[in-house]
């Protein structure tokens, strides 16, 4: 799974909250994935985590 | 105009359903994913999946033609940041978006939580107080009118003018009719307010005006800017924070909760939001025909996404009825969603959990002492009264 944060990102931290194993912020405050191709076993929290961002930022590639 | 399928005729601003609009709501939300309302010619959607991608699908649900209910209203706010698509709306939300986000607040943190001590401890000393008029109309708009760096004199306009100004998103009713004087006073000082010289520096207030001076902004922009941030930014607190304390007064087995353990603030904030919805719903205007399951909103109806109703859905939230601290739903709608999406919900959770630990510090019993009253708004839902007796931490 590909995950990808938008620039419509303002930094709200729901995704962080969510899934901190998949999502962290960069030192500008805004969201960032850890990883370039999250492992399937955080698939499930990565999807939680993106689905909580409150402007819809974060896109699921497949 | 159209050839509704499913209609209805009840009145969803009705005293009666204001007071309770959720039997009428769990009707609606059963009947059909989109029902037509004939009192007042629009479609209303109460299922939280339906809702929450109608808030997301802004090109087929625009804002630009009005997010209120009346054409008269949506001529007002015409331009403003609520009522405006991309690219124009991302401007305007640019201006403040930088202060209002979490890693923008930080600087404000500590100065947020030594007022909510301070305010905190003097009503703690008087022991009776009310929980609306003393602390949930207090906190909020001072916070908000620190921030945005306006001066002492005329903040007691900013929560009446505010309420009265959501009503007017509604049916132009009694409720509206009757708070317009408010409105319009409230107008004239904001109008005032766009004005270097009135806004301490550094605040919000200053980049709104440092956005007019660079171009970014015209003078009305800024006005229609002040009043979109003040108007929105402060009722889903006011009335959150009225809904908790009432909530809090009758249910000491969640008091109790909290004081035990304070990192339940955060949950209990999502609750209460995803339970009360203080802001019920916003419109939009479908600009092209949508389809919810077996029903169909034609191109140019106006839609109200009702937020109250998906934040209720059984669908989505078991019991939803219930008021579950264990359930910390982040991703209810009462903040809406997408694009439009408050913009000051960070803002709002930090206040909210910052006043939740000062309470949780300095009370230890919390009782009604005297009936709750509620509001009469039809688009904000809150108390004007929540009378509390008080007893503090450490002095039993």
């Amino acid at each position: 799974m590909k995950l990808e944060v938008s620039n419509l990102c303002e930094g709200h931290a729901l995704c962080v909250q969510t899934a901190p194993e998949v999502f962290e912020l960069d030192e500008d405050g805004y969201a960032r994935i850890k990883f370039d191709r999250v492992p399937a076993d955080l698939e499930r929290v990565a999807e939680l985590g993106a689905r909580v961002c409150p402007v819809a930022a974060i896109v699921v590639e497949q | 105009m159209t050839d509704p399928s499913v209609t209805t005729d009840a009145d969803l601003f009705s005293a009666e359903a204001v007071e309770n609009p959720y039997p009428m709501l769990a009707e609606l939300r059963e009947l059909a994913a989109a029902v037509y309302s004939t009192k007042y010619d629009f479609y209303v959607l109460t299922r939280y999946e339906d809702v929450r991608e109608a808030a997301r699908n802004w090109e087929g649900f625009t804002s630009s033609r009005g997010v209120a209910l009346t054409d008269e209203f949506n001529t007002r706010i015409a331009g403003s940041v609520l009522a405006t698509d991309p690219p124009e709306h991302d401007a305007l939300r640019a201006v403040l978006s930088d202060k209002l986000a979490p890693r923008g607040l930080a600087v404000v943190r500590e100065q947020i939580a030594a007022y909510a001590a301070e305010l905190v401890a003097e009503l703690v000393a008087q022991g009776r107080f009310d929980g609306v008029t003393e602390i949930a109309r207090v906190f909020p708009i001072n916070v908000v009118a620190d921030l945005v760096g306006f001066p002492t004199e005329g903040r007691d306009k900013m929560q009446p003018g505010a309420d009265a100004t959501f009503s007017a998103f509604g049916p132009f009713g009694e409720y509206a009719q009757q708070h317009l004087p408010l409105m319009a006073d409230y107008g004239q000082w904001m109008a005032q307010m766009a004005d270097r010289s009135k806004l301490a520096p550094g605040g919000w207030g200053e980049a709104v005006m440092d956005a007019v001076d660079d171009g970014r902004l015209s003078e009305d922009g800024a006005r229609r800017t002040f009043s979109a941030y003040l108007t929105a930014g402060m009722d889903t607190t006011v009335n959150a924070i009225g809904a908790l304390l009432r909530i809090f007064a009758e249910r000491n087995d969640i008091w109790d909760a909290l004081k035990t353990q304070p990192s339940l603030a955060g949950p209990i904030f999502e609750e209460v939001l995803r339970f009360e919805s203080p802001v019920v719903g916003f419109w939009r205007v479908a600009t092209r025909d949508a389809h919810f399951h077996a029903t169909t909103v034609p191109r140019g109806s106006r839609v109200l996404l009702h937020w109250a109703a998906a934040n209720r859905d059984p669908r989505k939230y078991r019991n939803p009825d219930l008021f579950d601290i264990d359930r910390n739903p982040i991703d209810h709608v009462a903040f809406g969603y997408g694009i439009h999406a408050c913009a000051g919900q960070g803002l709002a959770r930090m206040e909210v959990v910052t006043l939740l630990a000062a309470l949780a510090e300095q009370i230890d019993e919390i009782h009604l002492d005297g009936p709750a009253v509620r509001g009469r708004n039809p688009i904000v839902r809150g108390y004007d009264s929540v009378p509390l007796h008080v007893t503090a931490r450490g002095t039993k």
